[in-house]
């Protein structure tokens, strides 16, 4: 994306917020904000004239579906929820798709500008997420932006391959080292959108499943219950591992997860939002090698 | 002054881990930790701001306090034993001040925590001055600097000799004993200081923006997690419950908790008086500038800038205080 071309698209994601917003068709309209530090952060525009508030370019990483459960309930009881516009990314989009599915928002309250992604680079470099990629076109939107994608991407599992390689005890070894170091923030959790339990079975009370300990065994309990969870619902934003303060390699284990359910029943997570996710659908004649 | 060269400072550090628990920060994968260290070799000596605070060796994460057993019809009730005599080597000002400020609540306030009093009592703290300050760092609107030579038993501060040393306390001149000093003319050099001040507002000046709609702005963003809080060197929250381990023995847990966790202040019934994270953030700003202050003394916040590194959504303290003394 050339300067002048981020500068037309970032243009028209304002005129659009804009015209929305003017329009009363959405009260929030939720996209990126300059941050402090040199950062980009995501921003919640209400009022027309802060529309200049929002920015687009590769430092723009935050899946921003996550915020869509906070519009969720009304504003005031007896109204409907508020209707909200949202930047998605290709990556985003598939999030967008799976909340869909799971009827935890109603289409009908979001206008979604989608952006085609060749990828986010800061400072000149491809993030590595955006190195193992193959989305371009987001599944899901209202308004398209952004140029037609000129390079064809190729998902990239050559990390998680070398994880497979290692002997269990080898990976036993490995993980354990490197869920040693989680702090039990739940920052990953937070950050992922398709992480909405009311309440999460790591701090559930009653019955309290999990120990209040931030020791190794409720460590590796917890991420493992998170990725099992995800199974065919991690449509592999990144958002966990990037919120991580301890630099834990989450998405290794969501990737691996999200590779056997496209390998065994042909399903990527939120390539749209009618067919139903495996893991939650029941067949009376499955046929699935074991 | 009285300098110690970086080899001898290192044959010290070697002597000091033989003789007691050396906690030390080392580098774990690419993050930067205290951690207890047996050699001199495994410590980084060239840092600028540990990931984690040291504060989880006073406060740990997670800690038994009681064990109760029933053995052939007896109960018996176990307190596990407390660490030993321990050194915290390379405190940076910033961190060693926010032991002050926990010991404010945890030691001068009946009642006395006993598990942190005797943690803190049984260590003794070698600080090490800043070469300069980091670019989130802010301790020095907080009434520190860089290099301030308090809060520690025995400051160092890097000099072209090796390294100065100063005693603060009895504790730190016991620890000295054992170190080759020498003496050299001059005085330490005084740490590169942002110049940029952050405000801090007084503790009276909190309550009137309390309803200003300030606070639901910010926390739009905020993802209610609890990273701010646990990369903390003076959040002090934690939970106690107790865990069925068999059906002979019953552990009695302290671990950490957080404000910013939905469930932190939902009571009996149900009842949640911070239901959003609106009211959670302005909580935990509110805390450590206006509510301890006023219960305790000191502010609860030193500076040392790991919410603002941090936060996956730049909610930044800098920013919330600077906009807070605009409004």
């Amino acid at each position: 994306m050339g300067r002048e071309e981020g500068f037309q698209l970032i243009e028209q994601i304002r005129g659009k917020a804009r015209e929305l917003l003017e329009g009363k068709q959405i009260s929030c309209f939720i996209g990126y904000e300059q941050g402090t530090r040199g950062r980009a952060r995501p921003a919640f525009i209400y009022d027309p004239q802060e529309v200049e508030r929002l920015i687009w370019d590769g430092r723009c990483t935050h899946n921003l579906t996550v915020y869509l459960h906070q519009f969720k309930a009304p504003v005031k009881r007896g109204e409907p929820p508020p209707r909200v516009g949202i930047l998605v990314k290709p990556c985003d989009a598939r999030s967008l798709n799976i909340l869909l599915h799971e009827k935890q928002i109603d289409r009908a309250r979001v206008y979604v500008i989608g952006l085609t992604c060749e990828g986010l680079a800061a400072d000149g470099q491809l993030l590595e997420r955006c190195q193992r990629c193959s989305e371009r076109v987001p599944v899901v939107y209202d308004l398209l932006l952004g140029e037609k994608p000129t390079m064809i991407g190729q998902e990239d599992y050559a990390d998680v391959t070398e994880i497979e390689r290692m002997s269990p005890a080898q990976r036993l070894a490995f993980w354990a080292r490197e869920f040693d170091r989680c702090i039990r923030c739940y920052a990953c959790r937070q950050a992922c959108p398709a992480c909405y339990c009311f309440e999460c079975v790591a701090e559930q009370l009653d019955p309290p499943w999990m120990s209040i300990a931030i020791d190794l065994p409720q460590k590796q309990f917890f991420h493992v219950m998170r990725a099992y969870h995800l199974a065919g619902r991690c449509a592999g934003c990144n958002a966990c591992e990037e919120a991580c303060p301890m630099g834990i390699p989450l998405s290794l284990l969501n990737r691996k997860i999200a590779r056997e359910v496209e390998a065994l029943f042909g399903y990527r997570a939120g390539q749209d939002a009618i067919t139903p996710p495996p893991l939650a659908t029941f067949k009376k004649e499955e046929d699935v090698p074991l | 002054m009285q300098v110690v060269t970086k080899e001898h400072l290192l044959v010290w550090l070697d002597e000091l881990a033989g003789r007691f628990t050396l906690i030390a920060p080392k580098r774990v994968e690419e993050k930067l930790l205290y951690k207890p260290v047996r050699h001199s070799s495994e410590i980084a000596l060239d840092f600028g701001r540990t990931d984690l605070s040291a504060k989880e060796f006073f406060l740990p994460s997670t800690e038994a306090i009681l064990t109760i057993k029933r053995e052939k019809g007896k109960i018996s009730v176990e307190e596990p034993p407390l660490e030993g005599e321990r050194v915290l080597f390379g405190l940076h000002p910033c961190d060693a001040q926010a032991l002050r400020v926990l010991d404010a609540l945890f030691v001068q306030e009946e009642p006395v925590d006993p598990y942190y009093a005797e943690r803190r009592r049984k260590t003794t703290l070698v600080g090490l001055a800043c070469r300069e300050m980091g670019e989130q760092c802010f301790c020095t609107s907080l009434g520190l600097a860089p290099n301030e030579a308090k809060d520690v038993d025995l400051m160092l501060t890097e000099v072209a000799e090796g390294y100065a040393v100063q005693v603060i306390t009895d504790k730190g001149k016991t620890l000295v004993g054992a170190m080759a000093l020498q003496e050299i003319e001059g005085i330490p050099p005084e740490p590169i200081v942002h110049q940029k001040k952050v405000p801090i507002l007084e503790v009276g000046e909190w309550p009137e923006r309390f309803e200003h709609p300030f606070w639901a702005r910010l926390s739009d963003r905020c993802l209610s997690c609890r990273l701010c809080t646990y990369v903390c060197p003076t959040c002090r929250c934690f939970d106690v419950r107790d865990a069925e381990l068999s059906d002979k023995e019953i552990e009695r847990l302290r671990a950490w908790d957080s404000c910013m966790a939905e469930g932190y202040r939902r009571i009996a019934g149900g009842h949640n008086p911070r239901p959003s994270k609106m009211e959670r953030l302005r909580n935990r700003f509110y805390c450590k500038f206006c509510y301890y202050p006023q219960d305790f003394g000191p502010i609860a916040c030193v500076g040392c800038g790991r919410c603002i590194v941090q936060c996956p959504v730049n909610v930044d303290a800098t920013e919330v205080l600077e906009r807070l003394a605009a409004l």
